[in-house]
């Protein structure tokens, strides 16, 4: 019952590889997407990946690449620093983000921001506005944004969000062979909540599809992995 | 893979883990990871090792230098022991000058060795009260995915084992190896989900609270002790753990001495 | 100087002590993905050198004072292991360290698309585990590779090697022995893809003719060395040819 789709509707065999600075010849009106810049209409490659081509477009998977906030992207953070009315969130992001206390999870007094969310908290939490300078602020209003307090967070390469976990498949394959409950985030951060044992046999599946997901033709082993009863 | 931050979420889900005697890892309390290592891996260096234990990794280096011998003991050559942890063994290590940690590090694995009186200092002597041979051993760090104690304190004996006096290079006699008469060996436990594991990886670094390093020579001799951290802990406690150690310890011997 | 003069470093039928030609680099071996703890990180063997680099992020620039608001800031390291030489070094920062580290910085600027990631840091660590005359190039060519691996963009792979002169004669890529007697030394820092120069440094005395020998030296080394990246880069990425 492997998806196809949950390849990215590409076959994961014979993609091709490019480095940084490969040539990618002629744009010739196509459009440009992930990891490619165009110079005097030629495409220069500035990713290492797998070219992802159609008539219409063409892009780099990148092998490994930083997560880039996007309003309305569904994140988990970690509180990093308090100040007296705002959060500074680690989210897995070149930079930490914003969270002020009118977006935070509950009223409190002018300096009792550290009562309502300590260091080292961990929230689910939605980027409401990115900045040019790639500052970002973010939200818990909203539904099902709140402090996760039990269960693990686990990081998948953000590659591998865009093409294993792209349409749910796999992760509800992973929810259906673990017994957990599965959050998956936009910044490559997964919540994992359950029994100890359970929330161990889903990183053991993750460890094993991250070793694999350096070779990008892999996919279908992965899901093969992800599929896997637990025994 | 860069380890996620998440202190209270990870303490509670290894103090979880602990409730059913399970590891982040799947490996057992006592169990450590698979320990490799490689030795003559450093050409400039007179001793040298490579030791690999998961995804931690460190290298070795003995060199020797020329010294004239401290007055009180005019017959006595020198050993000094520095570590080093650059931040190229992973993103939570800084740069600039050494760390306490670090300084940590290379005193700990120093006192193993050095206590256990396997280098005879005397026998470093050239030229009593003028010339003597100073051992330098160097540790570096890789990679660090936790236990960096062990993998240095193993390395280091699998350097020292392996190293050549360079008399011809400075002129004052035949290259010889370096005698080391025992092999002090060291077994680390950090506190995690309130009972003590034995090689804790970063993440179970993290999320635990205080360590205890046990340095054993042959037949089981203790050599060097260090607590480290915020934490206490119980004579029953410890006295498993030492217990462990006696038996790690052995293994760890073997494994250099082949 | 003198006393070199009747050190025969060229035999006559134009080889090397060790049994090169004059444009022949030393044999270079790449390997990507080394430090699992990484984001990206590879490894260099080029002859007698050993040389590893690991690069992070980019993360948050701390302190505030360091972040430049239009671009990343490039946090290069670039240090000799204590053990790496025969006389043993003592660990700090030097002089010459801090000057590599600067220029390689410089170097990768003009190809890392810093401004796509402003106020923030990436950290690249050049490690020199085994010197053997030309670490900072070699450490050069590991960074390009574990940038490439760590998945930041850059619009090109920087290769560097130095040629330089002995005995009168340009020869390329110098080992230990060919540095003890070299009368110059010409590192350059080349794009592969489009032949830009990113980083140059030169000591010595060339005459013109000598000193466009050892530019076309350096120059014909970047191919086979950009080959090797590539084949590296693609052994620990999995890539299908």
């Amino acid at each position: 019952m492997t998806d196809q789709s949950a390849l990215g509707g590409r076959d994961g065999r014979g993609t091709r590889l490019v480095t940084p600075g490969a040539s990618l010849g002629a744009s010739e009106g196509r459009r440009i997407g992930h990891g490619i810049v165009v110079n005097d209409g030629q495409m220069i490659a500035v990713k290492l990946g797998a070219v992802v081509e159609s008539e219409q477009e063409i892009s780099i998977l990148p092998t490994h690449t930083r997560y880039t906030p996007r309003p309305g992207d569904l994140v988990i953070g970690v509180v990093e620093a308090v100040q007296s009315n705002l959060w500074f969130l680690d989210i897995n992001a070149p930079f930490n983000a914003l969270l002020p206390m009118s977006l935070g999870p509950g009223k409190s007094e002018f300096g009792g921001a550290r009562h309502v969310l300590n260091v080292g908290y961990t929230v689910l939490c939605r980027i409401q506005e990115v900045d040019e300078t790639h500052s970002s602020v973010v939200t818990m209003k909203g539904l099902g944004l709140r402090r996760v307090d039990s269960g693990i967070i686990e990081e998948i390469p953000p590659h591998l969000m865009n093409s294993l976990f792209s349409d749910g498949a796999a992760l509800k394959l992973l929810k259906s062979t673990t017994d957990c409950r599965v959050v998956l985030a936009d910044n490559g951060r997964m919540w994992i909540d359950g029994s100890p044992s359970s929330i161990s046999s889903v990183i053991s599946k993750l460890e094993r599809v991250r070793t694999m997901s350096r070779d990008i033709s892999n996919l279908d082993s992965m899901i093969e992995v992800i599929q896997a009863e637990v025994q | 893979m860069a380890t996620p931050p998440v202190p209270e979420l990870l303490r509670a889900h290894l103090n979880q883990l602990a409730l059913e005697d399970q590891r982040l890892d799947g490996r057992a309390r006592f169990e450590g990871r698979n320990v490799v290592v490689e030795t003559g891996v450093l050409p400039r260096a007179e001793g040298s090792a490579r030791v690999t234990m998961g995804d931690t990794i460190v290298l070795a280096g003995v060199k020797f230098q020329i010294m004239t011998p401290y007055p009180d003991r005019p017959t006595s050559g020198g050993f000094m022991t520095s570590a080093e942890v650059r931040p190229v063994s992973g993103v939570h290590w800084e740069a600039g000058p050494p760390s306490p940690e670090a300084i940590e590090l290379g005193r700990v694995v120093d006192r193993g060795i050095r206590e256990s009186g396997c280098i005879d200092m005397e026998d470093l002597c050239i030229l009593p009260g003028e010339k003597a041979w100073q051992v330098i051993l160097d540790v570096f760090a890789i990679s660090d995915d936790g236990n960096l104690f062990d993998a240095f304190a193993t390395a280091a004996m699998a350097a020292l084992r392996t190293s050549i006096i360079p008399g011809e290079r400075f002129d004052v006699g035949e290259d010889r190896p370096l005698p080391v008469s025992k092999t002090p060996m060291m077994c680390s436990y950090h506190r995690v989900g309130g009972r003590y594991v034995y090689d804790a990886v970063r993440r179970e670094e993290i999320g635990g609270g205080e360590r205890i390093h046990i340095t054993l020579g042959d037949d089981n001799h203790v050599h060097s002790l260090q607590k480290g951290l915020k934490g206490a802990f119980t004579a029953a406690e410890f006295n498993e753990i030492m217990e462990h150690a006696r038996t790690r310890c052995a293994e760890l011997r073997d494994l250099i001495n082949n | 100087m003198g006393g070199y003069g009747d050190v025969q470093m060229i035999d006559e039928n134009g080889k090397r002590a060790d049994g090169r030609t004059a444009e022949e680099i030393r044999p270079v071996e790449i390997n990507a993905g080394i430090i699992p703890v990484a984001d990206g990180s590879a490894e260099v063997i080029w002859g007698g050198n050993h040389v590893i680099a690991a690069v992070y992020g980019p993360m948050e620039a701390h302190p505030r004072k360091i972040q430049k608001q239009d671009r990343a800031v490039l946090d290069v390291r670039y240090n000799m292991a204590p053990f790496s030489t025969t006389d043993r070094i003592r660990p700090g920062f030097n002089r010459r360290s801090r000057e590599i580290s600067k220029v390689t910085a410089e170097a990768f600027d003009s190809v890392v698309m810093t401004e796509l990631y402003p106020r923030s840091k990436i950290r690249i660590e050049i490690e020199v585990i085994t010197a053997e005359a030309g670490t900072r190039c070699a450490g050069i060519t590991a960074a390009s590779v574990a940038l490439a691996d760590a998945g930041i963009p850059m619009t090109d792979l920087v290769i560097s090697v130095a040629s330089g002169k002995i005995n009168g004669v340009v020869v390329c890529d110098l080992n230990k022995e060919e540095d003890n007697y070299g009368e110059a030394d010409l590192p350059m820092g080349v794009c592969a893809n489009s032949g830009d120069l990113v980083f140059l440094q030169m000591d010595g005395d060339l005459s013109p003719e000598e000193f466009q020998i050892a530019w076309d030296y350096n120059m014909g080394a970047i191919a086979p060395v950009h080959e090797l990246m590539i084949d590296a880069l693609k052994r620990s990425n999995g890539g299908a040819e």
